[in-house]
């Protein structure tokens, strides 16, 4: 029983590589599916704007009142802009527009590849002599590979915005001085470090998430299944990878712990 | 044309097919019987190479395709043109997307001529109105309509035509329709599988009859045969042709 469960568990992570080594070639490979890609770029760039914007702008402004809080006790509170800063930037806004995105998207595309599976859709196009790593997978990992990144700036921007509302109006800071510590942080260590991760992110929600919905079996169930199976797989992934990459880029970038 | 040499095939922990083996060739107009769950639609999805299995052979055209690749399986599934259950039409494009699908990507057609082809095919079905419809639009027995005309730009010249399921759902009058599409389509010796449960619909389109219960092959034979097969579950399961008052 144990045996079969590891080989099966083998096999499921065979699978998974294969997808996401075969899915990303298939990016520099033909033939390029161009409309699909566009199609999943708005699906999932613009659809998750507005959901985007508002959790970064209200995850800022929680950040800055908890800072605002706790430093002006300590008589630090010049320093709200700078921490604000650099945790959004570096660890807040990747996470938090990863998170929102494996809620949004991944679930979606686990969703609809499962209904194509339970549809036949999929062997369809087996059918036709289509391969559906390229035509369905490539283009949703390439569509999260650019817009998960470009989400993630726009979402630190709003996180910033909004930790500058709450340090202004509410903490009564300094506006000239809060920017002018953003721009302090703005250095090249921070900014690489808080643009890897999207990209990492990206390319891991829309490899789980198509992998999750190709092996969705036993009807509207396993279409639940699968979905849910998706979102949670990926957001653990998430985090845990987000440690190892902040461990690793400390390192590369010769932070001391 | 299709050989099938002791296969056996399981999902997981259930035996789906235990040991079938049959023969039919190019020309024959097979239908293939038997209650939900029997593995009418496994035996479709191995003739394509779509799944694998355990063990057996399956001969198409004299090759075995049990070990083929994907790329060499997709030569041997340019021979089929298949209308899967519900039609399995893409949601995202609509009826002329759909049918032009095939033409898109593997011809060097220009849009004109897509355009042309693709009515001709809907009128063969009888959809020529349908073209800009979305797959969400169309009742059942026009999705299955729409598959068959995507099925045939698919495939020009198909060895032998596979249905799944083609009429299940349909009321008589829209089943009946599939029934005379699919029996034109059979024309010039073309041959024809066809998987369902609907007794009544596959004595209109074959002429021969493989009965499965319990993942093995009960009957196999022509129509007369199979009317007065003295089996208890064939007697059952055909009672729809002559139903108790």
């Amino acid at each position: 029983m144990i045996t079969e469960k590891i080989k099966e568990l083998a096999s499921n992570l065979q699978d998974f590589y294969l997808l996401s080594m075969r899915g990303l070639v298939g990016i520099i490979k033909k033939p390029f599916y161009f409309k699909d890609t566009i199609e999943q770029m708005d699906y999932a760039g613009a659809g998750s704007l507005l959901i985007i914007l508002l959790v970064s702008l209200f995850i800022g402004m929680a950040l800055s009142l908890q800072l605002s809080a706790e430093l002006s006790a300590l008589g630090l509170k010049m320093y709200t802009g700078m921490i604000v800063g650099i945790s959004v930037i570096r660890e807040i806004g990747p996470v938090t527009a990863a998170l929102v995105f494996a809620g949004r998207v991944g679930a979606g595309m686990a969703s609809e590849l499962g209904s194509m599976i339970l549809g036949h859709q999929v062997d369809t196009l087996r059918v036709f002599g289509v391969d559906p790593i390229k035509k369905l997978v490539t283009p949703r990992i390439l569509s999260s590979l650019v817009m998960l990144p470009a989400l993630t700036i726009i979402g630190d921007a709003f996180s910033l915005l909004g930790g500058y509302y709450i340090a202004v109006f509410v903490s009564h800071q300094s506006g000239a001085f809060y920017w002018s510590s953003i721009r302090e942080i703005l250095i090249f260590d921070n900014v690489f470090a808080g643009s890897v991760k999207p990209f990492i992110f990206g390319y891991l929600i829309a490899c789980i998430s198509c992998y999750m919905g190709l092996s969705t079996k036993g009807g509207s169930i396993g279409l639940r299944r699968s979905t849910t199976r998706a979102v949670v797989a990926s957001m653990i992934v998430i985090i845990v990878s987000d440690f190892l990459l902040t461990r690793i880029l400390l390192y590369v970038l010769g932070f001391s712990v | 044309m299709i050989r099938f040499d002791s296969v056996w095939f399981s999902y997981n922990t259930k035996q789906v097919l235990k040991d079938i083996s049959f023969s039919m060739h190019a020309h024959e107009k097979v239908a293939i019987l038997g209650e939900s769950g029997e593995g009418k639609t496994t035996i479709l999805r191995l003739i394509l190479g779509l799944i694998r299995p355990d063990s057996g052979h399956i001969i198409i055209d004299g090759e075995d395709i049990a070990n083929k690749t994907e790329d060499e399986l997709s030569q041997v599934r340019r021979k089929f043109s298949i209308v899967f259950q519900e039609g399995a039409l893409f949601d995202s494009l609509n009826v002329k997307e759909n049918v032009a699908f095939c033409l898109r990507e593997y011809t060097r057609m220009s849009e004109d001529e897509i355009d042309k082809q693709v009515k001709e095919l809907l009128r063969i079905v009888g959809l020529e109105e349908a073209l800009e419809l979305m797959p969400e639009e169309l009742s059942g027995g026009m999705h299955r309509r729409v598959a068959i005309a995507r099925s045939l730009a698919a495939c020009s010249e198909p060895k032998m035509l596979l249905y799944d399921e083609p009429t299940s759902g349909l009321d008589p009058v829209n089943a009946d329709n599939i029934c005379k599409i699919m029996l034109e389509l059979s024309r010039n010796a073309r041959g024809s599988v066809i998987v369902t449960h609907k007794v009544f619909d596959a004595m209109k389109v074959a002429d021969r009859f493989i009965f499965l219960k319990g993942g093995m092959i009960i009957f196999d034979g022509e129509r007369e045969k199979l009317i007065h097969a003295p089996v208890r579950e064939i007697q059952t399961f055909i009672q729809e042709l002559n139903p108790k008052p």
